[in-house]
């Protein structure tokens, strides 16, 4: 692999995350981190929807009129997610309801658009597919990060396991949707704190 | 090629949209039978949880198979009523070729219109005396809210509940089916069979003081427009099932108040079409 495809599908994990750096995505990771398995499968549905969604518009990159470019994007994208969105409720009903208005609202991601705008319109379809899955991959690697303590230390489990005992008294301000909030915060402390240009004066 | 002239914009276009559209509707029939397993367990295990047979949490990890199993186990008697509480049809109750109406939303309409509607009532077994569930269906906020409601056998009084919607806001409207003290208020709650237009309340508050709360419930801070439709969801199926539970009520005889002496001209014609007899 050479050196720039390996920097397009690492730099988003960790030195340029959609969620930590850019500051895109932020809406349904506050949403849908209360349960590791709804981080999960929406971490993953992500990743599916930004990596096809770039590689079908980088295939179609040359083709498209300049004037409807945002609305081909859109059709592209909605197609994604609402297969993603029937796929699941054939075969993960439960968790297709519980994410419930979330799946459909992956069209309005903004990392899915932005890739697209940003990336996938000038480079090939193989590059392109890659920074999609990483970028969904950054996304979903903050999910579960966020998803893992509010789980743990909100219900005292993990997958739905009992990983912590009984006694333990589950914290209901985790629960809530500020707490990750303030999870999201602690975790661009701790990256801002190893990479250092990115501290702002 | 000119990408931007205005003729190969609209060609353009209108390409993606229909290959999109094709791979969409291939999508949407290939997965529908799968889809359609889905709800039909998920409406079985609303209704089982409604009759107190398990809870959501645990039928959902049994798998589709196994509450079809358990719903043609407990199941008693499926059948359709029309608006004068009179059994019009059957539902098939067997493993294997389970019906249920799924066409609440029809019904609804049928109700609010005065046309002519077929009702589902389930009768489940319950440790030898009978549940009896029916449904409720109704706007919410934002999309269509649903449940089923048990009764005991002569239908005075509601043994358990279940609620669902389509797209009401999560941690408002949502808490319907969230919040598990909201449907386990309905429990030990009755029919106000003496005005039947507003036979059951969902008030904020519950019921106020000096009113019998018998037919009242606590709505959800935040979720009023959630909590408004439910009620008036619950008001319009109760109504239209109405003289059902009339029947019921005078079947049971002794705890028929003088209220439904009223309908006493019913009460012998009643033998012929008493659905529990039939």
């Amino acid at each position: 692999m050479n050196e720039n495809l390996k920097n397009t599908l690492l730099n988003p994990i960790f030195k340029g995350n959609p969620i930590t750096v850019l500051v895109l995505g932020i809406c349904s990771a506050l949403a849908v981190t209360v349960q590791l398995k709804g981080a999960l499968v929406m971490a993953l549905s992500v990743i599916v929807v930004t990596g096809l969604s770039s590689f079908v518009i980088s295939l179609l990159r040359n083709s498209i009129p300049n004037r409807v470019r945002i609305i081909v994007q859109l059709v592209v994208v909605a197609m994604m997610v609402i297969l993603v969105d029937q796929f699941l409720r054939a075969y993960a009903y439960a968790i297709d309801k519980q994410l419930s208005v979330y799946i459909g609202l992956i069209i309005t991601n903004c990392i899915v658009m932005g890739r697209i705008e940003a990336f996938a319109l000038g480079n090939k379809p193989f590059a392109s597919l890659l920074d999609g899955l990483a970028n969904g991959a950054g996304y979903g690697l903050i999910l579960v990060i966020v998803a893992f303590f509010r789980e743990l230390l909100g219900s005292g489990t993990l997958l739905g396991f009992r990983v912590l005992p009984e006694s333990y008294i589950p914290n209901n301000l985790v629960i809530l949707p500020p707490m990750a909030l303030i999870l999201l915060g602690c975790i661009v402390w701790v990256q801002r704190a190893i990479q250092k240009d990115l501290q702002e004066d | 090629m000119n990408t931007n002239s205005n003729v190969y914009t609209i060609v353009y276009t209108t390409l993606i949209v229909v290959v999109v559209a094709a791979v969409l509707a291939f999508a949407a029939m290939t997965l529908k039978p799968k889809q359609d397993a889905n709800i039909k367990a998920e409406t079985i295990s609303q209704m089982l949880t409604a009759a107190g047979f398990s809870t959501k949490e645990d039928l959902a990890k049994l798998g589709n198979d196994k509450i079809l199993e358990k719903y043609a186990e407990v199941i008693n008697t499926a059948f359709l009523i029309d608006a004068e509480g009179n059994k019009i049809g059957e539902l098939d109750t067997d493993l294997g070729s389970i019906e249920l109406a799924d066409n609440l939303k029809l019904q609804n309409s049928n109700i609010k219109s005065g046309k002519d509607v077929e009702l589902p009532v389930y009768v489940f077994d319950k440790d030898g005396s009978d549940v009896i569930v029916i449904p409720v269906y109704g706007a919410g906020l934002w999309g269509p809210v649903w449940g089923y409601i048990a009764f005991d056998e002569h239908c005075d009084e509601i043994v358990g509940a279940y609620f669902d919607h389509e797209g009401e806001t999560p941690g408002l409207g949502a808490k319907i089916k969230d919040e598990p003290w909201f449907r386990e208020q309905f429990i030990g709650e009755s029919i106000n069979l003496n005005n039947p237009d507003n036979s059951f309340d969902i008030v904020k508050g519950g019921a106020p003081e000096g009113v019998s709360d018998d037919s009242m419930v606590d709505a959800i801070t935040g979720a009023t427009m959630t909590c408004k439709g439910l009620d008036a969801a619950i008001d319009t199926w109760f109504k239209a099932y109405m003289p059902f539970f009339q029947k019921k009520a005078a079947a049971a005889g002794d705890d028929c108040d003088e209220d439904c002496e009223e309908e006493g001209h019913d009460h012998h014609h009643n033998h012929d079409h008493n659905p529990e007899e039939a």
